[in-house]
């Protein structure tokens, strides 16, 4: 009985359906972590910002990073790319927000708009936490 | 007419209003994937690509869902993080020239510091204190110049007219 409401609430609230396609996009990044291995070094993302200068960016090795993270070789990751723990921790736990966020939507119809709040001023203090590092190198550079 | 446009609940503008929805929930989201996207320097030029198409997206959405106000909320937020994700991919762009731009010049200060190092080495060989033996035949010469380059020239000078210093010694056997 219940089955069916929530079927068409998940298809028509916006809110689910944004949560269930960023959820989706940070499965296949964590995926992707877990795919290609840091021995094979066969990432198929080159670094553009190299390629045209010649110069390594705060990001190089953020792939290879990850694969690590994956894998439990943290201290590896941190000589990869030192940042790269931060901005694997913010997907990952954002993965776990996306899901847990829709599930207290469904649950709680009557705090609806504080919860959708609360999901979007913390993602962006996430956000700015983990990404702090590239934020400022793109300012400097500017 | 004007009332038919006007009432959401009509239902030429339901249609509208759910496709406008649609446009919405994929321009935002296409728009959040963008902006942390440009964020990242390595893959921040790529997300010139998807800022445009949610910029086309909410521009579409915003376009077919004029008159119904309670759908727009998406579509703007999608287009402002869209123009705002796709400036900021824009400007790696400069970024990436003014790395450029910098890896051009330090070739040429490493240039000049090898050129300075190796003047400041031929000026320390040139004023070297420095013994020299000229042998012709049988004929033996041992310069042994007090020191420095112009001291060794006037000793050879002196030696091609036949006259010599006091401090040389010319010896033959």
């Amino acid at each position: 009985m219940e089955a069916e409401p929530r079927e068409k609430a998940v298809q028509t609230e916006p809110y689910l359906v944004i949560n269930m396609a960023l959820a989706l996009v940070i499965a296949l990044i964590l995926l992707y972590s877990l795919v290609f291995s840091p021995a094979g070094d066969n990432y198929p993302i080159p670094c553009i910002h190299e390629k045209i200068s010649g110069e390594k960016c705060p990001s190089c090795g953020i792939s290879h990073s990850f694969s690590l993270i994956a894998r439990g070789r943290i201290n590896e990751a941190y000589s990869w790319n030192s940042r790269g723990m931060s901005v694997f921790i913010f997907f990952a736990a954002q993965l776990i927000l996306r899901i847990s966020f829709s599930r207290s939507y469904l649950k709680n119809p009557d705090s609806r708009r504080e919860l959708v709040l609360t999901d979007i001023t913390g993602s962006i203090l996430m956000f700015l936490t983990a990404f702090m590092p590239f934020i400022v190198f793109l300012v400097r550079m500017l | 007419m004007e009332d038919q446009n006007q009432n959401p609940e009509m239902p030429g503008n339901q249609e509208r209003g759910s496709s406008g929805q649609s446009l919405g929930v994929a321009s935002l989201i296409t728009a959040i994937i963008t902006f942390v996207l440009a964020v990242i320097p390595c893959v921040g030029l790529m997300a010139v690509i998807p800022g445009i198409i949610t910029i086309v997206l909410a521009s579409v959405g915003l376009s077919r869902s004029s008159g119904n106000d309670s759908r727009r909320g998406l579509l703007v937020a999608g287009l402002v993080i869209g123009i705002v994700a796709t400036l900021i991919s824009i400007s790696q762009i400069y970024v990436a020239g003014e790395i450029f731009r910098k890896s051009g010049k330090w070739p040429t200060k490493i240039e000049k510091m090898v050129d300075e190092i190796q003047k400041e080495i031929d000026k320390a060989i040139e004023e070297a204190s420095v013994d020299i033996r000229i042998e012709n035949g049988d004929n033996n010469a041992d310069i042994s110049p007090a020191s420095g380059k112009t001291a060794r020239e006037r000793t050879l000078e002196e030696l091609e007219t036949g006259k010599s210093s006091l401090s040389d010694t010319l010896s033959s056997p």
